[in-house]
């Protein structure tokens, strides 16, 4: 049954919300802006109850609580009550928009940087996931919603999420689904690993990883030609080993276009995590601690171009160092080097030294001299340098240190999550 | 920033919406006021489908049948640019006529499936008040061996009692997606449940997993209809053809 405006729904513990308004609806329910004791929450609601499973499932997750804050998790259950039941979540806000909206190019990321943040806080959202023994049964297009501006993400439609090893019954769409979920296998750690690596590779090349020739070919798109076109004969667009399947010129654009401007080593990733190994041997595929990684690498060779002033990739692993924009050279000669990391100091850059989307430095000019580049501190901390002559430097929130060879910094306790990282200043 | 301001559309596949109107002398009057204001007012939400689905996009393509048969579009149109021309009930129930007509052009060389970037299978709502008056066999024949009309989801309305349910049966080829209904506010809902549920489900790339989109089109649509009053889906149980089942026996 659908509630009117005005209707109050009995939560499990006690309290009522009361219906302000519809705001969307989906296959299995509505969405309607509620007060909460005085607060704007939303409620699912659904059309047919699902079973008691399912209700029991709910009950659980919203015990255990949110994996992390991407999420937009289920926080109060409604009593079974007008024929069915739904449940509380906070609302989304205005500023963030679903996936297929930058598919369909209505929005685009205001910045490479913002693409990078969207990408890192997916593969969290999924690792906290995981963590909690989940896994992601009916993850499609519609449950990303994304910032332009930063690349902040929001997972949505959590209520289908189940522990590993069960079905909700409720799949995604086969084009976001691995090959063995397709076939008509329950989705695990190990299903949701590759459909990460299909959203990632959609959000980087605003393509599918397996539309090309073969796909554009199918007059048709049936049921039947969906379970081998991305289950039992999926070929990767940029196969190796498999030209068959190749984007059209005209057709698949955007990842044309984007594909030869990313560094090699996600271009690497990609071609690795879709290839028929992977495809086939679920248990093969990159955990979500290495997709960071990769992620974290691309964003150490994003810099802001010192010519045009516009966001460029260099590739550190090509020897590749000109503008994707401008074409001119970019000066890689001054780096800070952090364990096996190099990040490139090129003014305007921002440097992100963990895993999180807060940047941790960035390289400026020092104010009287525009000859002169620094390495501003934008954590809440003080840093100590070493100079190449024994003395001992503190660098406070916001002050900065000239970019000079040899400069070893100790981050001490100013980096979340990665305390007494030490780096060193090559220039 | 340049480069990204340069991102297009994901190309995106077209999936075509067929409805087959009776407009035969019986749906005179409230019937057929109702289908064209329920149609009229469908069309908008097909359109917000459409325009936020990266899979596909959705067109329209109505034909109506009497004396004879007739196309409202000559082509299949996108819901925004369906202006609704309201249809006219009088004459005979042409429904034959209609078949061989939709199996013409659901094909790619002349027909309305030539979109550039490929086709999802079409879905087609019949609706119907009466039976056939002419030789629908042959047609419906010519229709049953296209293969777009094979994989397409299939959908059918009976209006009141005298529909032939039978016939719609066999168009759809179950039972259970032929809905009957009573009164006209109970048609005018299940026009809306109908269009949005079969372009919901047959413009987006299916679910991985067991379930057609005809038995999901089939499931939600019954799930919906069981709060609609005056309307019904044919109840599995209570459609073992004795027919059928002497046929099994002979
Ligand atoms: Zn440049």
């Amino acid at each position: 049954m659908e509630l009117k405006k005005g209707a109050r729904v009995n939560l499990t513990f006690g309290n009522q919300a009361t219906v302000i308004k519809e705001l969307g609806r989906g296959g299995q329910g509505i969405v309607y802006l509620v007060d909460l004791d005085g607060q704007r929450m939303a409620l699912k609601w659904y059309i047919t109850p699902p079973d008691e499973k399912f209700y029991k499932n709910l009950e659980r997750n919203i015990r255990q609580g949110a994996p992390s804050d991407a999420f937009i998790w289920p926080e109060y259950l409604t009593q079974k009550e007008n024929g069915s039941f739904g449940y509380i979540m906070k609302l989304r806000p205005s500023d963030y928009f679903e996936f297929g909206n930058y598919l369909l190019a209505r929005k685009n990321f205001k910045s490479f940087n913002a693409m990078l943040a969207a990408a890192m806080k997916i593969c969290n959202g999924f690792m906290m996931l995981h963590r909690f023994g989940y896994s992601y049964q009916d993850l499609n297009d519609g449950n990303f919603f994304i910032r332009p501006t930063d690349g902040d993400v929001l997972i949505c439609d959590n209520d289908n999420v189940m522990p590993q090893g069960e079905k909700s019954g409720i799949m995604g769409k086969a084009r976001y689904m691995a090959p063995e979920i397709v076939a008509g296998g329950i989705p695990d750690k190990y299903s949701d690993r590759f459909s990460l690596s299909v959203i990632l590779f959609m959000l980087f090349f605003a393509n599918h990883p397996f539309e090309g020739a073969k796909v554009v070919a199918c007059p048709c798109m049936t049921e039947t030609f969906e379970k081998r076109f991305y289950g039992s004969e999926a070929i990767f667009i940029y196969s190796p080993s498999d030209k068959s399947n190749l984007p059209v010129r005209g057709v698949h654009q955007n990842v044309i276009k984007r594909w030869p401007l990313f560094p090699s080593t996600l271009k690497k990733t990609f071609i690795d995590q879709f290839s028929e190994e992977k495809l086939w041997h679920p248990n093969t595929r990159m955990i979500e601690q290495e997709w960071e990684r990769i992620i974290s690498k691309v964003r150490d060779e994003l810099v802001v171009c010192p010519h045009c002033h516009e966001e460029t990739f260099v590739d550190i692993e090509d020897n590749k160092f000109k503008c994707i924009n401008c074409g001119d050279d970019i000066d890689v000669t001054k780096q800070l080097k952090l364990n096996n990391r190099s990040l490139i100091l090129t003014a305007g850059t921002k440097l992100y030294i963990n895993h999180d989307n807060t940047p941790d430095a960035e390289v400026d000019f020092f104010p009287s001299d525009k000859n002169l580049l620094v390495i501003r501190n934008l954590t809440q901390s003080c840093w100590h340098i070493d100079t190449p002559s024994g003395k001992v430097k503190v660098v406070n929130p916001n002050e900065f240190l000239p970019i000079l060879n040899g400069l070893k910094i100790s981050f001490g306790s100013s980096i979340k999550e990665a305390a007494g990282t030490k780096g060193e200043v090559i220039a | 920033m340049g480069l990204l301001d340069e991102t297009v559309s994901v190309p995106r596949r077209t999936m075509t919406l067929f409805f087959l109107i009776d407009t035969s002398g019986s749906m005179e009057g409230n019937k057929i006021g109702a289908v064209n204001d329920a149609v009229v007012n469908v069309l908008p939400m097909l359109n917000d489908i459409s325009e936020t689905n990266p899979d596909a996009e959705i067109k329209v393509a109505a034909l109506e049948f009497s004396n004879g048969v007739n196309w409202l579009y000559d082509e299949p149109k996108l819901a925004k640019d369906f202006i609704w021309q309201d249809v006219v009930a009088s004459g005979l129930t042409s429904l034959g006529a209609a078949c061989s007509e939709l199996a013409s052009k659901l094909s790619r060389s002349g027909g309305f499936m030539q979109s550039a970037s490929g086709s999802f299978a079409p879905a087609i709502i019949l609706l119907s008040d009466g039976g056939p008056t002419d030789d629908y066999n042959s047609g419906l024949a010519k229709l049953k061996a296209n293969n777009w009309f094979k994989s397409a989801i299939k959908i059918a309305i009976a209006i009141g009692d005298d529909a032939d349910k039978d016939v719609l049966k066999e168009f759809t080829g179950s039972s259970e997606a032929v809905i009957t209904v009573h009164n006209i506010d109970a048609l005018k809902q299940i026009i809306r449940v109908v269009a949005v549920t079969s372009s919901q489900i047959g413009s987006k790339s299916s679910t991985a997993g067991e379930i057609t989109k005809q038995e999901q089109v089939v499931k939600d649509i019954q799930d919906a209809t069981q709060n609609i009053d005056g309307a019904e889906t044919s109840d599995s149980t209570s459609t073992i053809d004795s027919s059928q089942y002497i046929d099994d026996w002979g």
